[in-house]
């Protein structure tokens, strides 16, 4: 499982969690150790009260034999005064030498000479002085949570014959601290989430719309729709100034291609007017050569023009049968003579650029026959894919050359001359289009010599 | 056609070191050519005798190809061939749909030029066809626009066919249910494409099958009658446009 959230809404709110957290810690051990504090103080004070003020002697015990008004009261809960010749601690009972300490220091303060000080911590449940009253022990044990536990102050003073023995009842600690901080907590991290939330969401989703965009202008390279600048003042300046470049980029692609519609205009009339010209050469092979240099040169010149054109598609893609399409271009070959054969084809619609993937078939078919002298053609479904493959039995590619084969004015021979035609663009072209449409141009030697080359794309 | 003597061309393009040498050749061909070297020239000579077929430029400086083009088939009645640099698809569907009878893209043969010029004077040359002509054509789901010979499959997909397997499935779709010989088809066929006479209708038809048949062996529409020729098996509608 992925613990750390990779969403910028996700990392913020769990920060803040964290953040809260911590701070929701720290201050709960300091109410805490306050409210510890607190009552230690309180116990320590109920024993030294009943010590100095009860204990010297036995003037007030009548006034303690009224009932206290508050029994939860901890100030009250001091009981009767025990008075006794001979102290000694009872065998559950724990010696507390620092609180005597303190209670030692206490009492003095007070002008009580002390001989002797002891303290223990006893359970309630098994103090004898308290089995004497059991009207008093059961209210107690009652209201004093599971394991009420007294402190047992004794005390012989100067001069003293008896031990003073002073019971406090140790409060027992509030359950509830732990479950209010928490609930505390989780109440104040809602309501920051909640705002967190609604804060980062008027960031996170102009950002997310920006995303999907940037991807959509990076495919289509189409500056319509725009983006609307929402948002906080710093997204919105982002959305500003990526719109502006999307129009800048566009803008200098559309320059692109009405620079090379003048150009390839500007060529292809001189073109045709030498194409025209030649026709009053009389010797017919030299006019051949002339037509064929000259079909050349336009061949090359639509290769160029269309590899910088190829994604700037100026119509939205069709639905075509490619079973279809592909049957149309090898019937092309088969026109020309070309021994092209048809394999098996799948009947399969997709969104295309009809002419661009024409095209793209057209040159892998044209390659073929050209360095293999015959080509078969199919169209398959493989997963998710449509193949459009084409196979040759010529001498295929030497194995380290095959990325190098797709770049452009590369020619599978360097000996190999203008005879075989084009611009070297044949698979550069193929491999863009291929691109365009989603899909991926693959090559590959095949088993027993040739060449495999697929367009493939991903089923629409 | 051996009366070439008679055929008047208006040949219009702004660039003269193109149409002098293009306009030579044609009068070579036996034509008889005139020149403008933009639009409101061709006008000014529209307005003494028509020519048979104007060859119109797209991209010329002042009123376009494509605005004369309209005048000239909207009035005149005239037959249109662009000869255009751009070769883009949509370029050849605007020319066509704004009624224009062929396009050539430069450069050009000159010879495929004139094949061309000949086809569409033979079809003008013919009865004008019915007027419901840009209806479309339907048949179990399967439609045919005429006028941007786009065939569309059940599922609306486009299915890519030659200017040859067009005809003939318009042949087919114009006599649903008839046996068509092959002398028959061929005549129907014909059309500006020069060497479709080459090409055998046998062929095309098998062609046209693998386009549209589920299994072009077993075919389900283009029948083979024995010793007759073909027959189209099923019912065709016509729709104006934008209907169906």
């Amino acid at each position: 499982m992925r613990l750390w959230p990779r969403s910028l809404l996700g990392q913020m709110l769990l920060a803040v969690a964290a953040v809260l957290l911590l701070a929701q810690a720290i201050s709960a051990t300091l109410l805490w150790r306050a409210a510890e504090a607190r009552r230690e103080a309180a116990v320590m004070n109920a024993a030294a009260f009943s010590l100095v003020v009860r204990g010297r002697d036995g003037r007030e015990e009548r006034a303690l034999r009224t009932p206290p008004r508050r029994p939860d009261d901890s100030f009250v809960r001091a009981l009767r005064i025990e008075r006794s010749p001979a102290f000694a601690p009872l065998p559950g009972d724990v010696a507390d030498a620092e609180r005597a300490e303190a209670l030692r220091a206490m009492v003095e303060s007070h002008g009580v000479a002390v001989s002797d000080l002891a303290v223990f911590v006893r359970p309630l449940a098994s103090d004898p002085y308290l089995a004497t009253r059991p009207r008093l022990r059961a209210r107690l044990l009652r209201g004093g949570g599971d394991r009420p536990r007294l402190l047992v102050a004794a005390l012989k003073a100067q001069g003293a014959q008896e031990w003073a023995v002073a019971r406090v009842l140790i409060p027992v600690r509030q359950r509830g601290v732990l479950g209010s901080i928490l609930f505390q907590t989780l109440v104040i991290y809602l309501l920051l989430v909640g705002l967190h939330f609604l804060l980062l969401r008027r960031i996170t989703r102009p950002l997310a719309a920006l995303t999907a965009r940037t991807e959509s202008f990076a495919r289509d390279r189409n500056a319509d729709g725009q983006l609307e600048a929402r948002g906080p003042h710093d997204v919105r300046r982002l959305i500003a100034a990526h719109n502006a470049m999307e129009a800048r980029i566009a803008a200098l692609l559309d320059e692109k291609d009405v620079m090379l519609g003048a150009i390839g205009h500007d060529l292809k009339t001189p073109l045709a007017a030498l194409r025209v010209r030649i026709e009053s050469v009389e010797d017919e092979a030299e006019r051949a050569k002339m037509a064929a240099g000259i079909e050349d040169i336009t061949r090359s010149l639509d290769d160029i023009l269309s590899l910088a054109r190829v994604g700037r598609a100026s119509e939205a893609p069709e639905r075509v049968d490619l079973a279809a399409l592909t049957a149309s271009v090898v019937e092309e070959f088969e026109d020309m003579g070309d021994p092209v054969t048809l394999g098996p084809t799948v009947r399969a619609a997709r969104p295309v650029h009809i002419t661009w993937l024409r095209r793209g078939l057209r040159n892998l078919i044209a390659n073929a026959v050209r360095y293999g002298g015959a080509a078969d053609v199919s169209l398959t479904r493989e997963g998710g894919h449509l193949v459009l493959r084409v196979e040759d039995r010529g001498p295929g590619i030497a194995p380290g050359r095959i990325a190098d084969m797709m770049e452009p004015f590369t020619r599978g021979e360097a000996s190999r001359n203008r005879e075989t035609g084009g611009a070297g663009l044949g698979l550069t072209l193929a491999r863009a289009i291929a691109e365009q449409h989603g899909g991926e141009l693959a090559l590959a030697n095949r088993d027993g010599g040739g060449l495999r080359a697929e367009i493939r794309l991903p089923a629409g | 056609m051996n009366d070439t003597a008679t055929i008047r061309l208006l040949l219009v393009d702004d660039e003269a070191s193109l149409r002098e040498p293009l306009a030579d050749y044609l009068v070579r061909q036996g034509f008889v050519v005139e020149q403008a070297a933009d639009a409101a020239a061709a006008r000014s000579l529209l307005l003494g005798e028509a020519p048979d077929l104007v060859l119109l430029d797209i991209m010329m400086p002042g009123e376009d190809g494509l605005s004369l083009c309209r005048h000239l088939v909207e009035s005149r009645e005239i037959p249109v061939i662009f000869l255009t640099a751009r070769g883009e698809a949509t370029d050849r569907i605007v020319g066509l749909e704004i009624g224009a009878d062929d396009y050539v893209v430069k450069p050009f043969e000159p010879r495929e030029l004139v094949a061309r010029i000949r086809s569409v004077l033979r079809r003008a040359s013919r009865p004008a066809p019915a007027a419901e002509d840009d209806a479309h054509y339907l048949f179990e789901d399967w439609r045919l626009d005429p006028l941007k010979r786009k065939l569309t499959d059940p599922d609306g997909a486009l299915v890519p066919i030659s200017t040859a397997e067009f005809r003939l499935l318009r042949a087919f779709l114009d006599h649903p249910r008839a046996v068509l010989d092959r002398d028959r088809l061929l005549d129907m066929v014909q059309g500006r494409e020069a060497h479709l006479f080459d090409r055998a209708v046998d062929n095309q038809v098998s062609r046209l099958r693998r386009k549209i048949e589920e299994d072009s062996r077993n075919p389900h529409f283009i029948q083979t009658v024995r010793g007759g020729g073909y027959r189209f098996a099923a019912d065709v509608r016509r729709v104006a446009q934008d209907q169906g």
